[in-house]
């Protein structure tokens, strides 16, 4: 192997560690990855730049935009009381409802932001009810990694994923990923009825205080509501439709973002822009240069070579390998660095021959958003969920996620091989 | 422990004590200024950065229950008085 490959793999492993560690930011972390990699010649800053992917910075900026400025209006507030009212202050209703607009949020805002808008809505109806709000969240974070998996926008690996496989439109995705994302979902309802009823009881007369609600009254700027809905749904349908159009998903997501500031007027241009998750943004600049330096070395390459050499590049083996890989790794790892590395990989087994990739995106897909729900640390909304919770004075403990999270993610992992073998390898 | 005053012909102010919290029923009976104080109240509070220190449930007729996290209680008090909710507060023994 070449100096400059065993240099990349070493700053690799090293920058990896101090990721897992969580010791360091982990958007500082990954920039100076990326910096070294460019400052050590291992790839000069003008391929490292080509390897950057603006289509999924601009898709995460797009609607991060669209997103902050609609969660101005107060609608999403407006959306769980009128659920919580429906399930006429019933705790256990009000938690499968909240889980269920989680998961829908999540598919079509992607499952970071949603998870940021429910938590707050999440603690003024617990606390409301006198119920644990422990059970919300956690049914929440689960629920928010199954809504991801179904759609291009929903869960930050299909982002990179859609952006980096130009064949796969969103439609694609809603029409590979949705079905089972929906099954896995309808299988854990029951679950979390049984799981958490007995421990969110609550009395009649403090149901009678959600059923009391005006709602009306939440929203707080029904002109702007107006504008944020009419350009959210433009741009749903842009992304239903973006293939047709020849546009990408980022352009897409920008151009409803820039629409809407320009219908709101400058004055909220400042506050929308602060609503970007910036550090998300560099984390992500950070982790394509640093991957740029194992595929400009050829390590990638090889990884891939191995892969194949492993499974013969039979695609039953090559699948079960990726999916189950994926999952046990994302429930363990960051899943956005985890797709980083494997997406060259499983381009490079395009290259080397095998022929059919496609079982092989929807196995990354399924095994890294579906694995995030194996621990607290498995996904980029359990950390945010956690981190709110904890400051809230209600941690969610690792031990205490693990036990619901994880024989969780292994059934929708195995509903998932089950998926994955039955639609496209008989 | 703070004491407050209001106008009675203005806002009416119920506290009771639940647990770790304060629970306020507050009714807005003259809409101009008021209600756009208490709107004010609770932006800043669902602004911040703490999610649970004091939350607003709002119903009809302009009445407001306020649940207070017992170490934002003067933040509150204080938030009505600066909205002009309340006459006079003072430290009480």
């Amino acid at each position: 192997m070449e100096q400059q490959a065993i240099l990349a793999i070493g700053i690799f492993l090293v920058i990896y560690g101090f990721i897992i560690a969580e010791k360091i930011h982990r958007t500082i972390v990954a920039m100076i990855g990326g910096t070294l990699m460019v400052v050590l010649g291992i790839v000069d800053q003008e391929t490292a730049l080509h390897h950057i992917d603006f289509n999924t910075l601009g898709l995460l900026v797009g609607m991060m935009i669209i997103v902050g400025i609609t969660a101005e209006t107060g609608l999403f507030k407006y959306i769980a009381i009128v659920a919580a009212k429906r399930a006429k202050g019933e705790p256990t209703r009000i938690l499968i409802s909240l889980a269920l607009i989680t998961a829908v949020g999540s598919a079509f805002l992607d499952n970071v932001t949603t998870v940021l808008l429910m938590v707050p809505v999440t603690f003024s109806i617990t606390r409301q009810l006198r119920v644990n709000p422990i059970p919300f969240l956690i049914t929440q974070i689960i629920a928010s990694n199954v809504g991801g998996t179904a759609t291009l926008i929903g869960d930050p690996p299909n982002i990179m994923i859609g952006s980096a496989v130009k064949e796969l439109s969103f439609m694609d995705f809603i029409i590979n990923l949705a079905p089972l994302a929906v099954l896995v979902m309808a299988i854990y309802v029951p679950i979390f009825i049984f799981l958490f009823r007995k421990g969110i009881q609550t009395t009649d007369d403090l149901k009678r205080g959600i059923m009391e609600m005006d709602e009306s009254q939440l929203i707080t700027d029904r002109t702007l509501l107006r504008k944020c809905l009419i350009v959210l749904g433009l741009t749903i349908l842009g992304f239903f439709t973006h293939q047709l159009l020849h546009l990408e998903s980022a352009t897409v997501a920008l151009a409803g973002a820039f629409l809407l500031l320009l219908l709101t007027g400058e004055h909220m241009m400042e506050e929308a822009f602060s609503k970007v998750e910036w550090t998300t943004i560099f984390f992500f600049v950070g982790l394509f240069v640093l991957v740029s330096g194992l595929i400009e070395t050829g390590v990638i390459a090889q990884l891939a070579a191995q892969a194949i050499e492993l499974t013969g590049g039979e695609p039953v083996a090559t699948s079960m390998l990726i999916l189950w890989l994926s999952a046990i790794a994302s429930a363990f790892l960051d899943n956005i660095p985890f797709v980083a590395t494997m997406i060259p990989m499983i381009q490079e087994m395009g290259n080397m021959g095998v022929s059919n990739l496609e079982p092989l995106w929807w196995s990354l897909a399924l095994g890294a958003c579906l694995g995030g729900n194996g621990t607290l640390i498995g996904a980029s909304a359990n950390l945010i969920v956690a981190g709110m919770a904890g400051k809230e004075g209600y941690p969610i403990k690792f031990v205490q996620f693990l036990k619901y999270g994880f024989p969780l993610m292994l059934l929708s992992i195995v509903l998932s091989s089950i998926y994955v073998y039955l639609r496209y390898l008989i | 422990m703070l004491k407050y005053e209001y106008d009675h012909n203005v806002i009416q102010v119920n506290e009771i004590e639940n647990g770790n919290d304060v629970e306020f029923r507050i009714h807005i009976l003259q809409e101009e200024p008021y209600l756009d104080g208490i709107k004010k109240v609770q932006k800043e509070f669902e602004e911040n950065d703490v999610y649970t220190d004091v939350l607003f449930y709002i119903y009809a007729s302009h009445e407001y229950r306020v649940i207070v996290r017992r170490d934002y209680y003067e933040d509150f008090i204080l938030e009505l008085m600066k909205q002009r909710l309340l006459q006079s507060v003072k430290w009480s023994e």
